[in-house]
């Protein structure tokens, strides 16, 4: 049990330091250098550049920088932004709390969408019209859910407020542009696992000692379903990383994806690989849940 | 910030039906006309664009970001509308007679929102911050680079002393770089250059909150009771407390303003602007930028634009009026010189004087030897292709300047067989570029107060975004009599001769439009204005809203 766990950790921290690492060499690769993110669009003199290179040290050779940001940032200081000129930690520190109450927000009503649909549209026309809709509501951008569901809901009947993280009416409508697709994948998936599932020998089994459809299909079949979507977990992560860069935009929310937003398009090199390792870290803790979760659904995997 | 555009007619589409029901007859009413006489009180929201990058004053360098400024922060001087400068912290100034000393005299009734005392002490511990490493070079070689010295007279007296005559130290004294800070936070503040609540400043609001992301929250400052003459009213401030919320996304911002969840926005798109001429609840303003207008600039260094008939030629293939009126739906004023026409050193007779000649531009380009054409229709020359290359820096694309471009590129294509190849690129793709002289076309605007300090930036031979190749000792010699003088007269016979020099006779630059700045208001709020001068939308001290 011990040995498991170290060998998860070590590996987190692999992942972490892999992700640091061709993260900070992308940003090397890119085109321009740091003294030309910060200078932007304004004045360029010899005399400008050189207080520049001086303020942040960038006089060392880049492997000193790496190996002088590894050591830092193990010890927890994540460095200054370029751009916003305050503590990395403290830029997004402050950003986290909003992205995660959006993440878990929209998690959390997808997933259930996604059963609710899966389970109640077994019949023909319904399941039809159920899976249409699904596959519509994947393909269609998120910004063109967002500003749809804002100009009927905020804007037509004032139903919840246009902007910001301020009470749970304000992350109504976020999240569930966030989670509309998450469920239209889930629930195609489920709905294909509960079919392979109900077609086994122990779903003939169940019906035969007399058990009722509903209870063939949420006793039994949902628990062999629901394998193939946990798969899908690191997808989510994915999923849910990309898409509040869109949603905190469109709808005036603070967090990650602001930030991140900025940081990318200004070259705020301190600023993007904490959100890196951060992104990599959510990625690692969200697989780790996943395979916990088939212990829990599956007992056949506990015992080996 | 990109948008996504595709969506954006779908998006009208939908705020169009959303909105139907509530929009009959027409405006045409000013802001202030249905809010009645201005009353005490309340809290009002404001929707905008741009969140700033810093709250600190000094480290200013967003046009869109200088309403919140003046909200806190006050300068020694500002600026009237016909280009010069009223007392603001100070009462008075003097200019030595060689040029080389200016002495302010000071209020003495003016404190920082800390309790701080604004004197003299304060404005030179506020000057010497720029001599701080790395606290902001580009002020120092910019802004400050002719300043020896500020000298403490006594405390209502200040004296700058300059190393050569430069009348922009005015300007700066009236920019918000040079706007004052209290010197207790200038020393205990530990996130200095980021700014925010912990920076106090003598302006009619206080800061007091921000929360990164979604807003930021001024309250009244009581004790305010020095507007400068031009302000409006005096005392306090009318409002309790104003918020202003970043919404990045323009139709998100028109649909909070059409649905009552904010009271103005600022950056209205052309394309959203019938959504609020045709609400009667609504009203639009519009403000000319200060400042350069938006131009192409023709690089000179190399060919084929350093060859003079070829930049005419390239200025003759655009009919700048109907690529505006494509692109923008006739809500951009057409500039006709590398200055803003709000400028008092515009020069008003370069307008009609060329541009939109297709049989000049292709008299032109036979004489240049540019004769043969080949297989896309594009004119070539010893078997090259005639291609000019404009780089452009995405995160810097703003008001549609893509989709010029694009229209730009359309255009003398069709008119002269001239390939204007287009790049939207990131920042340090077109750093390099502009570096490596990999580019023929470069696109600026400037927001300066004063156009000479645009000027000096983009056209004297040692300027820092001078991207022309062009080094004339004449055309500096004419910058520097602009910038060195105190006489606005001999001031705009230099500016005017410079803009015949670079648009006439060197046809240097393709000017394309003045920059402006939208304000869309419910018809509750009132004294909604622009800068004087800068022409961007100012600060909240004069706004109220009606009961």
């Amino acid at each position: 049990m011990i040995t498991a766990i170290a060998r998860r950790v070590a590996s987190g921290a692999i992942v972490l330091w892999a992700a640091a690492t061709a993260a900070y060499l992308a940003l090397l690769a890119a085109p321009g250098d740091i003294v030309d993110a910060i200078i932007g669009d304004g004045a360029d003199t010899p005399q400008i550049r050189s207080q520049i290179i001086a303020e942040w040290n960038l006089d060392r050779p880049a492997i000193v920088q790496y190996l002088d940001y590894l050591l830092r940032a193990a010890q927890g200081d994540l460095g200054r932004s370029y751009l916003l000129q305050r503590p990395v930690r403290d830029v997004i520190g402050e950003q986290i709390l909003p992205t995660l109450k959006l993440a878990v927000a929209a998690a959390v009503f997808g997933v259930v969408l996604a059963l609710i649909l899966a389970v109640t549209t077994r019949h023909r026309w319904v399941r039809r019209v159920s899976s249409t809709a699904e596959l519509i509501i994947v393909s269609t951008p998120p910004f063109l859910i967002g500003i749809v569901l804002l100009s009927v809901f905020s804007f037509r009947f004032g139903l919840f407020p246009v902007s910001g993280d301020r009470g749970w009416a304000g992350l109504v409508l976020p999240a569930i542009t966030l989670g509309l697709p998450i469920a239209g994948v889930l629930a195609q998936v489920l709905r294909d696992g509960l079919d392979r599932a109900l077609d086994e020998p122990f779903a003939v089994t169940a019906r035969a000692r007399g058990l009722r459809e509903r209870a063939v299909l949420v006793r039994h079949a949902l628990r062999h379903a629901l394998m193939p979507a946990v798969t899908l977990l690191g997808w989510l992560s994915g999923v849910l990383i990309g898409g509040v860069v869109i949603i905190e935009q469109v709808f005036g929310r603070p967090g990650l994806g602001q930030v991140t937003l900025q940081a990318v398009g200004n070259g705020d090199m301190p600023v993007v690989l904490a959100v890196v390792v951060f992104a990599a870290a959510a990625f690692v803790l969200i697989n780790t849940a996943a395979d916990l979760a088939y212990l829990l659904i599956d007992p056949r995997l506990r015992r080996s | 910030m990109r948008r996504i555009r595709p969506a954006a007619a779908v998006i009208a589409l939908t705020l169009i039906l959303t909105t139907a029901a509530c929009s009959s007859g027409s405006s045409g009413s000013t802001a202030g006309a249905e809010a009645g006489q201005p009353v005490s009180g309340g809290s009002l929201t404001w929707a905008v664009e741009t969140e700033p990058i810093t709250f600190n004053p000094h480290q200013y360098a967003q046009a869109k970001a200088r309403l919140l400024v003046w909200n806190t922060f006050e300068a020694l001087l500002t600026h009237d509308s016909r280009g010069g400068h009223l007392p603001w912290l100070s009462t008075g100034h003097e200019v030595s007679a060689d040029g080389k000393i200016y002495t302010f005299k000071l209020r003495t009734d003016v404190s920082f929102s800390d309790g701080t005392k604004f004197d003299a002490a304060a404005v030179k511990a506020n000057v010497d911050q720029f001599l701080v490493e790395g606290y902001n070079p580009t002020v120092l070689a910019v802004q400050l680079r002719n300043l020896d010295r500020v000298e403490v007279v006594d405390p209502a007296t200040v004296a700058f002393h300059l190393k050569q005559p430069d009348v922009l130290l005015l300007d700066f004294l009236s920019s918000p770089q040079g706007a004052q800070v209290s010197p207790k936070s200038l020393k205990e503040a530990k996130n200095l250059k980021a700014g925010g609540p912990e920076l106090a400043g003598t302006g009619p609001f206080i800061l007091d909150r921000y929360t990164a992301g979604q807003e930021v929250h001024f309250t009244r400052n009581p004790a305010y009771n020095w507007a400068p003459a031009n302000a409006g009213h005096t005392g306090p401030a009318y409002l309790d407390e104003i918020t202003y919320r970043f919404l990045k996304e323009s139709s998100v911002r028109v649909g909070a303003l059409t649905s009552g969840q904010v009271q103005v926005i600022e950056g209205v798109p052309a394309t959203d602007e019938a959504l609020i001429t045709a609400n009667r609840q609504l009203s639009l303003q519009r403000g000319l930028n200060s400042g350069s207008a938006y131009s192409y600039y023709l690089n000179t260094a190399h060919a084929p634009f350093d060859d003079l008939r070829v930049r005419q030629a390239f200025r003759e293939a655009v009919d700048v009026e109907a690529v505006l009126t494509g692109v923008y739906r006739g809500s951009a004023t057409r500039a006709w010189s590398v200055i803003g026409p709000t400028s008092p050193f515009y020069d008003s007779t370069l307008e009609k004087t060329y541009s939109g000649d297709t049989a000049k531009a292709n008299r032109l380009l036979d004489e240049a030897g540019w004769t043969a054409r080949d297989a896309e229709g594009f004119r070539t020359k010893d078997g090259k292709r005639l291609t000019v290359r404009l780089v452009q820096s995405a995160p810097f694309v703003r008001d549609r300047r893509d989709v010029l471009a694009q229209a730009v590129q359309a255009a003398v294509k069709q008119s002269a067989g001239i390939d204007l190849n287009v790049a939207l690129v990131d920042q340090g793709t077109a750093t390099k570029a502009l570096a490596d002289g990999e580019y023929e076309v470069f696109d600026n605007s400037r927001a300066d107060t004063d156009a000479g300090a645009a000027l000096n930036l983009l056209l004297h031979s040692g300027g820092a975004i001078n991207r022309t190749g062009l080094k004339d000792p004449a055309l500096d010699k004419l910058l520097e009599e602009g910038q060195a003088s105190g006489d606005q007269a001999k001031r705009l016979a230099a500016y005017q001769q410079v803009q015949k020099l670079v648009i006439t006779d060197q046809a240097l630059i393709l000017p394309l439009y003045a920059p402006a700045d939208q304000v869309a208001s419910a018809t509750t709020v009132g004294g909604l204005s622009f800068e004087p001068t800068a022409g961007v939308p100012g600060s909240a001290y004069n706004v109220w809203l009606s009961k």
